[in-house]
């Protein structure tokens, strides 16, 4: 079973070097401010190919969650959940949440950005819930 | 321009699954992808009636290369190509309305099984198409089935929709595959059995996931007049097609997390039941891509047979079996009849509308909807009378 890798065009090669770094980057469009996940050329709301890569708030709200039961990679032992994150700046990711798991419903929970090394010493954002 | 009524159904084929499925988990491996393509061809040949020579249109699945079915079988069309299930047959239809073609041949054959196709892991299927189904893959989120059940959450907390409701799909599918003989599983189950069953992704459950099988299916689409001069059975006309496509935001989950891809499904209906002339209420039997149970739900909502929200009331009150108000996948789907991405589907919409579905023949059967929601797209195709 082979474990977990990132997808690794020339636009996804700052964003990884950014959250290595410890602080998560995303493109943001120069032509009218949306910011872009995953990374790529060009703006799919004005089509301006020019961005500035920004730092992230660190900020979101969950918007679902699921718990893998079943091994389908070797670095990730079951049970594990996923969260699917909307930032503040708009882009949904998919992440971990880390730490205390919520009471009650997930969905709607504040949550910010966190970073982990992984086996190989990369480092993954994940996030656990906002104070 | 409309296609409705441009061209029919003269001919579906199958293979064996259940003996090709006891075969592969004996060990044995009699055909390939191309293997199966070709004796669902042979078989949809001889339904129809027709020689092959009478083929100048091929479409061929995702799965196997269309040359090389072409060169197997024998056929120089004058129009040809690879699509999947529901773009074979509204390409077969444009290729036909526009002249290219007379008469398609649709052609899918997959080894799946035999050949340990992965769905999840690095080497997902379809990675390389949809970015959604590898991108997320540092965070262990992989396989379609995760992409589905992270919808579904979120559609639990929208609609307040439970799992036991969900269960009424697989229920009501394994009753219609008890009654369908070429069906691979027939031993009916309760909700009981449903919630029981273990998760894989939850909230999904084993019983809510798709089988893994080996086979083939093709089916023949003739010019609407020339149908009823060359084939043998009666045709079944198409009366309406319809496609719309969500590609804004795909990777990061946006129209299945915020939408239910419900824009792409109230146009795509709108477009087929324009076309068509009828609607919701007009139709005998509903057929929607299953590679999960929750695909269900949101088409009942999408294309207006139950209100926004109701779906969950309506297949536990109203009933998706043959037994219900409106019967669903009535050979069982992809959940317990065969797995063979849309493309059976096709084949059951047809034979309920000629009336041979025997013990699951849905009565007096006029109209049957095909609807499929996935890698982004609403496809929907109406076959009558
Ligand atoms: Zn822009």
């Amino acid at each position: 079973m082979a474990r977990s890798r990132a997808v690794m065009s020339i636009y996804d090669q700052p964003m990884w070097k950014s959250i290595d770094a410890g602080k998560w980057q995303l493109q943001q469009c120069d032509g009218c401010g949306a910011y872009r996940y995953p990374p790529g050329p060009v703006c799919d709301k004005c089509l301006s190919m020019d961005s500035t890569w920004r730092d992230l708030s660190g900020r979101g709200k969950v918007l679902s969650w699921v718990v893998f039961h079943r091994k389908y990679l070797s670095d990730y032992e079951p049970p594990y959940n996923a969260v699917a994150v909307q930032l503040a700046e708009g882009p949904i990711v998919v992440t971990n949440l880390i730490g205390p798991e919520p009471e009650g419903g997930w969905i709607g929970r504040d949550v910010e950005i966190c970073y982990e090394p992984d086996a190989e010493g990369h480092t993954i954002p994940r996030v656990k819930l906002a104070n | 321009m409309s296609l409705s009524k441009v061209a029919a159904v003269i001919g579906v084929g199958q293979t064996d699954y259940v003996g090709d499925y006891a075969r592969v988990r004996a060990g044995q491996k009699l055909h390939d992808s191309y293997g199966y393509a070709a004796l669902a061809f042979n078989d949809a040949l001889a339904d129809a009636g027709i020689a092959r020579d009478a083929i100048d249109g091929l479409i061929v699945g995702p799965t196997v290369a269309y040359e090389r079915v072409g060169e197997l079988l024998g056929i120089n069309p004058t129009w040809g190509g690879q699509r999947d299930a529901m773009l074979a047959v509204i390409e077969a239809c444009m290729a036909i309305h526009s002249g290219l073609a007379t008469t398609v041949a649709c052609i899918y054959g997959n080894d799946q099984r035999s050949a340990a196709v992965q769905y999840g892991g690095p080497q997902a299927m379809g990675g390389d198409l949809f970015l959604s189904y590898v991108y997320h893959s540092p965070w262990g989120y992989t396989s379609q089935g995760a992409l589905y059940a992270m919808m579904f959450r979120r559609f639990q907390e929208m609609t307040g929709i439970t799992e036991a409701q969900l269960g009424e799909v697989a229920v009501a599918q394994r009753l219609h595959a008890s009654l369908t003989p070429h069906a691979l599983m027939r031993q009916t189950i309760t909700i009981e059995d449903y919630l029981a069953s273990r998760y894989i992704c939850e909230p999904l459950h084993l019983l809510d996931y798709c089988l893994i099988n080996d086979g083939g299916v093709a089916f023949i689409i003739s010019e609407a007049g020339l149908a009823k001069k060359i084939g043998k059975k009666t045709p079944v006309p198409i009366h309406g097609v319809g496609r719309y496509d969500l590609n804004r935001g795909a990777t990061s989950l946006e129209p299945r997390l915020l939408d239910f891809y419900r824009p792409a499904q109230e146009k795509c209906a709108a477009q087929v039941y324009d076309m068509a002339g009828i609607g919701p209420k007009d139709m005998d039997a509903v057929q929607v891509y299953d590679s999960f149970s929750c695909h269900v739900p949101f088409a009942l909502e999408g294309y207006g047979y139950c209100r926004s929200g109701d779906a969950g009331r309506f297949m536990q009150e109203d009933g998706i079996s043959l037994n219900g108000k409106l019967p669903v996948n009535t050979a069982g789907g992809h959940l317990s009849e065969t797995y063979m991405q849309g493309w059976a589907h096709q084949v059951e919409a047809v034979r309920q509308v000629r009336g041979e579905c025997g013990a699951r023949q849905v009565p007096d059967c006029r109209f049957v909807h095909y609807n499929s929601d996935v890698a982004g797209k609403a496809v929907s195709v109406i076959y009558g009378k």
